[in-house]
């Protein structure tokens, strides 16, 4: 799952990366280009203009790969941010003062983008832009009182391109962070709905298999009640294996917890299920709620020699399973006349250790799996 | 509640919803015998007024689990045995910590096994049953006592076998060590948790017989003068002498 997010962060970060550099490239081909070239003239040192716009490609291009590449900002970022601001000044210098506000001076407006390229996807971004954007609005400050430039229409001009300019740098780095979190918390949702699908599946199936077993037992229990009704002993041996039988089986399915059912304890309910239809009393305490994973071909291995022993029990078995973080350990102990018994422990290929033991009518097979 | 010195039957006081089971322990408990029911009912508070050594206790009464009430009883100095079908070790966890000495399975109990188990711990002698050994060998928290390896080994196999005699066939030593294995995991785990004055007695007496000694479970030297204060895992184990 959390791939899956960051992937998805990731296809939302680079495309409106991708987007940023769009906008900071048309802007400066488009306006930047245009008025520095038409505007060749008008300038008092137009070759540092066009120097200026040189570097502000060339700083352009180094944030856009950094960006692409990666979505992340380029180093020696704040190095770069001060270069910006230099190319700002560049502009502003090789402008002649009474075009300081004027179509020409093309730095202060268009340097943001470079902005927003720079401190895309830093830690901090939106503090970093404010800051660099504040930086620029100060130089324009500081060359509008060097230049005398205090009427109204220029401070009105003033106000009215920085504001722009501010609004739209600063909304699209928010609005793309924005995008990004909605996203996230898009595939989260997604996520957890199909997991709650999953859980309400399984509840399903658990819930349908506790009904299936109940209604076994029921039966059970009522033909059991009826021949006890027609008159038979309770005091015979068979009624009462038959009571107690029916009241472990009961025991059990009070005492199983499980949400969600681990494939071994289903293998083991399956084999135990089987044993009782056999007529043999099983005791199971409670396998426990959080099992650990198990490596491929554990769990066969696991299972395969207890299982053995449970299948041909003759009339009582007893099922265990103990679980730590890294430990399985399954074992069955069964009035088993029939089972091979090996003298010396089995270890299998997974690392399943298996041992035997019989001991007064009764085997001991246990196998375990420590992980590592 | 003092130590049993075996001087009469010893008392016990039943807490427990299911006539059934109530008539069970009953004919378990049945005159002449070493244990006496002096009290039953289905509440906790319906046989609290009366005396006993032990109070065995079913964990759902009327629909409700009272496993916090554990160790309110157990801080008054009652000794606990919980008697129930909820055996996952989360469970007998639970009840160990909050001051138990000990956890009777319903699934797997037999008049012999549950006679030998309220004798141990009218005596604050440690006792530990199948789903005691579970819980207590599987133990991950981080308050868990420190077991050898051969502690743990004997707690799973006693849960996972037929008899001690099994576990030690299986281990290669005598079943004696193999009791003093367990004995001593429960003691360890006694001094491990919450103090509770149920766990003191267990740890006296545990000293006082041997079995383990002052130094190997720090946290008994220091729970009385330190009481409330988290207390200190015991020391690993060491083997029998």
């Amino acid at each position: 799952m959390t791939d899956d997010i960051e992937q998805v962060a990731q296809r939302y970060s680079r495309y409106t990366a991708i987007g940023a550099v769009v906008i900071a490239a048309v802007w400066h081909t488009g306006y930047d280009l245009t008025v520095t070239v038409t505007g060749w003239q008008s300038f008092r040192w137009p070759a540092l203009a066009a120097a200026a716009w040189v570097v502000y490609t060339a700083i352009g291009v180094v944030a856009a790969l950094a960006m692409l590449r990666g979505s992340r900002p380029p180093a020696r970022a704040r190095a770069l941010a001060v270069a910006v601001l230099a190319v700002d000044v560049a502009v502003i210098v090789s402008c002649r003062p009474e075009d300081l506000l004027g179509p020409i001076d093309w730095g202060w407006g268009s340097v943001g983008w470079l902005g927003v390229l720079l401190v895309w996807n830093r830690p901090r971004r939106r503090r970093d832009l404010m800051v660099f954007l504040a930086a620029n609005a100060g130089i324009m400050l500081a060359a509008m009182a060097v230049t005398g430039t205090y009427d109204r229409v220029s401070i009105a001009k003033y106000l009215v391109v920085m504001v722009g300019a501010v609004t739209l740098q600063l909304g699209y780095l928010a609005g793309c962070h924005t995008l990004r979190e909605r996203a996230e918390d898009a595939v989260l949702l997604a996520r957890r709905l199909a997991s709650d699908d999953a859980w309400r599946e399984s509840a399903r199936r658990i819930h349908a298999d506790r009904l299936h077993r109940y209604a076994v037992i029921r039966d059970a229990a009522e033909s059991l009640l009826k021949e006890l009704a027609d008159g038979a002993d309770p005091g015979d041996p068979r009624v009462r294996a038959d009571c107690t039988a029916g009241a472990m089986r009961l025991r059990r399915l009070i005492t199983e917890r499980e949400d969600v059912p681990d494939e071994l304890v289903s293998a083991l309910r399956e084999r135990i299920d089987a044993a009782e239809r056999r007529r043999v009393l099983v005791t199971a305490p409670p396998f426990g709620e959080h099992l650990p994973h198990l490596p491929d071909g554990v769990r066969e291995d696991l299972l395969r020699a207890p299982i053995r022993a449970l299948d041909g029990a003759r009339s009582r078995a007893r099922v265990t399973v103990s679980a730590m973080s890294t430990m399985v350990s399954v074992a069955v102990v069964a009035d088993n006349d029939d089972l091979p018994i090996s003298a010396t422990s089995v270890r299998e290929p997974s690392g399943v250790v298996v041992t035997y033991q019989r001991q007064e009518g009764e085997v001991w097979i246990n196998s375990i799996w420590q992980g590592p | 509640m003092d130590q049993q010195h075996l001087a009469g039957p010893v008392t016990v006081a039943l807490v427990e919803d299911h006539q059934v089971v109530v008539d069970g322990v009953r004919s378990w408990f049945a005159p002449p015998g070493p244990v006496e029911l002096v009290a039953q009912g289905p509440t906790i508070e319906s046989v609290r007024d009366v005396p006993a050594d032990v109070l065995l206790l079913d964990l759902h009464l009327n629909g409700t689990m009272v496993i916090d009430r554990v160790a309110e009883l157990c801080g008054g100095g009652q000794r606990v045995i919980v008697f129930s079908e909820h055996e996952e070790p989360e469970t007998v966890r639970v009840v160990l910590d909050a001051g138990a000495s000990a956890f009777i399975g319903k699934g797997r109990a037999t008049r012999e096994s549950c006679l030998e188990t309220v004798l141990e711990v009218a005596a604050d002698r440690p006792s530990v049953t199948p789903p005691m050994a579970q819980a207590i060998a599987t133990d991950e928290s981080p308050h868990r006592p420190q077991l050898s390896d051969k502690e743990r080994a004997a707690l799973l196999f006693w849960f996972q076998s037929m008899s001690k005699a099994s576990v030690a066939a299986r281990m290669g030593i005598k079943e004696r060590t193999v009791r003093q294995y367990i004995d001593r995991a429960r003691v360890k785990y006694a001094a491990a948790g919450r103090p509770a004055p149920t766990k003191e007695k267990l740890l006296i007496c545990a000293i006082q017989d041997g079995l383990i000694r002052p130094d190997e479970v720090k946290v008994y030297t220091s729970l009385a003068a330190r009481a409330g204060e988290e207390p200190v895992p015991s020391e690993e184990a060491r083997g029998p002498r």
